[in-house]
């Protein structure tokens, strides 16, 4: 029987078409904080989900202490002494900092089933909470007054406040600045002293010599291997997380021209990113690689205008844009599919082909007056151009998967006869094949000279697509490299070396 | 027609089914309703707010709500009758007076409506409370000028505005069957209509596929003062008066109207042709309720629940 606290052994977790995790089998020591490490979709998520008591493996065991242990609820976890600190802040903004640790189990008055919350009670206890933890926290301030980083630890607390022996922490510095991370991670190395077995779930390399002390990595739901963390070199980590990547799909003629089509000069925007510089020519697949938060995605969306930009221009069809709107941007023929499909790209109550029918409305109709049987006769040109899977124009985007509706996004604008697309993580949450469909129509449009600027954050569909990649740390261009010479665990090393 | 074809045309058009259903009852139950006279009374009767439901139910569809529509017809039709007095007082003969008039007040409405889209765009209030003070406002400026007793300036020939009739049909009822045809037809087959439907569905979405969503906002806000205008205008032309306290409550049929046609207070989805039915059904309850000689009181009861079933029913479609 092993000393470990927590232990998983072979579980597997099967969601309807993928299996998101496949025989994990780690141990979780008291007093150490336990690194989790994995690019996107490793199961990183899927594996907390399981602990926290909020999904069930579909086998395998859970041991707390040495005995298993079946978490059918998050209750279950808390009375096992499994706390979760999740990624979004979840506290009620105004109450106050003592209601929202104590949420739910506030102390009522003396006299026996009393409604009356005992308030000087409820203050005792958080600040004897907060004490304990050493963080200087006034319990009745209310939580919307309170930064991200104390709201954070606020969220701590709250998960303390159960006296759990494993603390599970998802991502908790990716709202955070410098110094509110060294503070975090004195307050957890803190709880580890206790005993506690900490859990610490990331994707950034470079924090882990600052926390952890042991790291485990995983690689497409699969464990790949547990290291003390002196022996976590960045490269040897970077190799766990991606392996030996292999995937050459890229069609054999593949050339951009030289024909200038958009130049972006001098573009900044405060705390965001600065000096920005570049062109696009025509038929280019331009990548942008860059960890989360370096600006990437911020940058895609000022140049359509989606959020505004202060300094420098764009230069696009012999005009100079000072000031980017989606209207401006949409006439000069520039196409932005945003991160968030769901709720930034799709109108979900409307059909497939009014959502398809959206961003080309002027296009489609004459002189402002369109006939459903206009709006059809577009819509099954792209259905077939795009190869969308679908039995009926008229039905609810919202039926359709992923990869689906991310071509419907797709070909919502290519009824513009766009010059430029702009793709800010347009394989996000679809699968492998929708993947590959999703890059040939890429490939396609770059042969009929439309200009692509992809911005994603699985590095090795950057190297696999494009002609050319850039790449932007804390808002700023740090070098530009050809795909072909380059591999994934490189260029991830590129992003987040210091 | 095959089966599931059926269902799902019962399932598009219950509405419509049960308002037909309600008239074949009333045509046995209740003496005279199923009469000419009687029909076009209630067509008439329905027109005045009918004409705004339409107007209501793109603003709904766009995500947003008008509240000060029934204080915005009390407005236009005592404005009307204000700047009437006022331009024949100055000594402007009636027959040039009266038509400035009635333009005035409707650019005044359009300008109300407009001066709400531009708060709701650029201060990002939302259009409840900048209709509410609207409410309030309007009706209280329309009591002030008014002194709060009804103006009578207006000459006998003003009276067809509002109670004549073009071919045996009362002349409302034309206008409104005119605002539906043209309305229906600005949603379904203009790309201004089909923005509405793609801002109130998601506004984000709308504004990253490059539709000028501030725009879109405005102008339905500005149509729907309009005809809230027109309306008014109307109004105090049956009544051949500008009474302050004209159209009281109208907001709140309107709104129902809207509702009962199957249009979601969420946005993005609603149909003009299901607010004519809304719109016609309430005026066909009242008309029967009243023919039958149902109290006033069960008639409000019977109107809410109607609301209530509406909705719940309208969940499912």
């Amino acid at each position: 029987m092993s000393s470990a606290k927590l232990q998983t052994i072979n579980i597997r977790k099967e969601y309807p078409g993928t299996v998101a995790l496949d025989d994990v089998s780690i141990e979780f020591e008291g007093g150490k904080v336990h690194a989790l490490i994995g690019k996107n979709g490793a199961g990183k998520s899927t594996l907390i989900k399981i602990l926290a008591g909020s999904e069930q493996p579909t086998h395998g065991k859970i041991l707390v202490d040495g005995h298993e242990v079946k978490l059918y609820s998050p209750m279950d976890a808390f009375n096992k002494g499994i706390a979760t600190v999740y990624q979004e802040l979840s506290l009620v903004p105004h109450l106050t900092v003592a209601e929202n640790i104590l949420l739910g189990r506030l102390p009522r008055g003396s006299r026996a089933r009393s409604f009356v919350i005992d308030w000087p009670e409820v203050f005792r206890r958080a600040e004897a909470l907060l004490n304990s933890m050493q963080v200087d926290l006034d319990v009745r301030m209310e939580a919307a007054e309170l930064g991200v980083a104390q709201q954070q630890i606020v969220e701590i607390a709250k998960a303390m406040s159960f006296n759990p022996s494993v603390l599970m922490l998802d991502e908790p510095t990716s709202a955070l600045a410098q110094h509110e991370t060294e503070n975090l991670f004195k307050l957890i190395k803190k709880l580890a002293q206790r005993g506690v077995a900490i859990i610490y779930i990331t994707h950034r390399m470079q924090e882990l010599h600052n926390i952890a002390d042991i790291v485990t990595v995983l690689r497409d739901g699969k464990y790949v291997d547990t290291i003390e963390i002196k022996d976590a070199t960045s490269e040897r980590v970077a190799q766990m997380m991606f392996g030996e990547a292999v995937s050459k799909h890229k069609p054999a003629q593949f050339t951009a021209s030289k024909e200038p089509l958009m130049e972006i000069r001098n573009l900044g925007r405060a705390g965001k990113f600065s000096n920005i510089n570049f062109t696009l020519y025509k038929g280019e697949i331009l990548g942008i690689a860059g960890l989360l938060g370096s600006g990437r995605t911020e940058l895609l969306r000022a140049i359509f205008g989606a959020e505004p930009f202060d300094e420098g221009e764009i230069v696009l069809g012999g005009k100079s844009i000072k000031t980017s709107t989606p209207v401006t941007m949409k006439s000069l023929g520039v196409a932005f599919t945003p991160e968030n499909r769901k709720e930034d790209a799709l109108v979900q109550i409307l059909s497939i082909r009014e959502n398809m029918c959206m961003a080309g409305l002027n296009r489609i109709s004459t002189r402002g007056f369109i006939t459903k049987a206009m709006e059809r006769k577009v819509v099954n040109k792209l259905i077939r151009q795009l190869d969308i899977k679908i039995s009926d124009m008229e039905f609810s985007v919202a039926s359709l998967s992923g990869g689906s509706q991310q071509k419907v996004v797709v070909g919502n604008w290519l009824n513009i006869n766009p010059k430029i697309i702009l793709f800010d993580e347009p394989t996000r949450g679809i699968d492998v094949q929708a993947k590959q469909h999703i890059f040939q129509i890429m490939w396609d449009l770059s042969r009929q000279e439309i200009g692509s600027v992809f911005v994603s954050s699985e590095l090795e569909e950057l190297i696999e697509v494009c002609h050319r990649i850039i790449v932007i740390k804390k808002g700023r261009i740090v070098r530009e490299i050809l795909p072909g010479n380059i591999s994934t665990d490189k260029l991830f090393v590129m992003c987040m070396e210091e | 027609m095959p089966l599931h074809k059926l269902r799902s045309w019962m399932k598009h058009s219950i509405m419509e089914i049960v308002l037909l259903v309600l008239c074949a009852a009333l045509a046995f139950r209740a003496e005279g309703f199923f009469s000419m006279d009687n029909l076009l009374n209630v067509l008439r009767n329905v027109s005045m707010q009918g004409l705004i439901a339409f107007g209501m139910t793109m603003v709904i569809i766009s995500g947003e709500i008008d509240l000060s529509v029934g204080s915005a017809v009390a407005f236009a039709g005592c404005l009307t009758a204000y700047l009437t007095q006022y331009l024949t007082g100055i000594g402007i003969i009636l027959e040039v007076a009266l038509p400035l008039a009635m333009l005035s007040s409707l650019i005044v409405g359009g300008c109300v409506g407009c001066i709400t889209g531009f708060i709701r765009v650029r201060h990002k209030v939302p259009t409840f409370i900048i209709t509410l003070a609207w409410m309030t406002i309007l009706r209280g400026a329309a009591e002030l000028i008014t002194n709060g007793f009804p103006l009578t300036p207006f000459p006998e020939w003003y009276n067809f505005i509002g109670g004549g009739y073009l071919f045996n049909i009362p002349f409302p009822a034309i206008v409104f069957m005119f605002t539906f045809v043209a309305i229906n037809f600005l949603m379904n087959y203009t790309t201004f209509g089909r923005s509405i439907y793609a801002v109130g569905g998601n506004a984000e979405a709308a504004r990253l596929s490059g539709i000028n969503v501030a725009m879109v906002r405005i102008l339905v806000m500005a149509a729907v003062a309009f005809l809230a205008a027109i309306s008014g205008i109307m109004q105090s032309a049956e009544i051949m008066s500008g009474t302050p306290t004209m159209a009281a409550g109208w907001e709140l049929v309107i709104i129902s109207a809207v509702i009962i046609g199957g249009t979601s207070l969420l946005g993005g989805k609603g149909t003009i042709r299901g607010t004519l039915t809304g719109i016609i059904f309430l005026g066909v309850l009242v008309n029967g309720m009243t023919l039958l000689n149902i109290s006033e009181y069960w008639q409000h009861i019977v109107q809410g629940t109607l609301i209530l079933a509406a909705v719940l029913a309208n969940r499912e479609r």
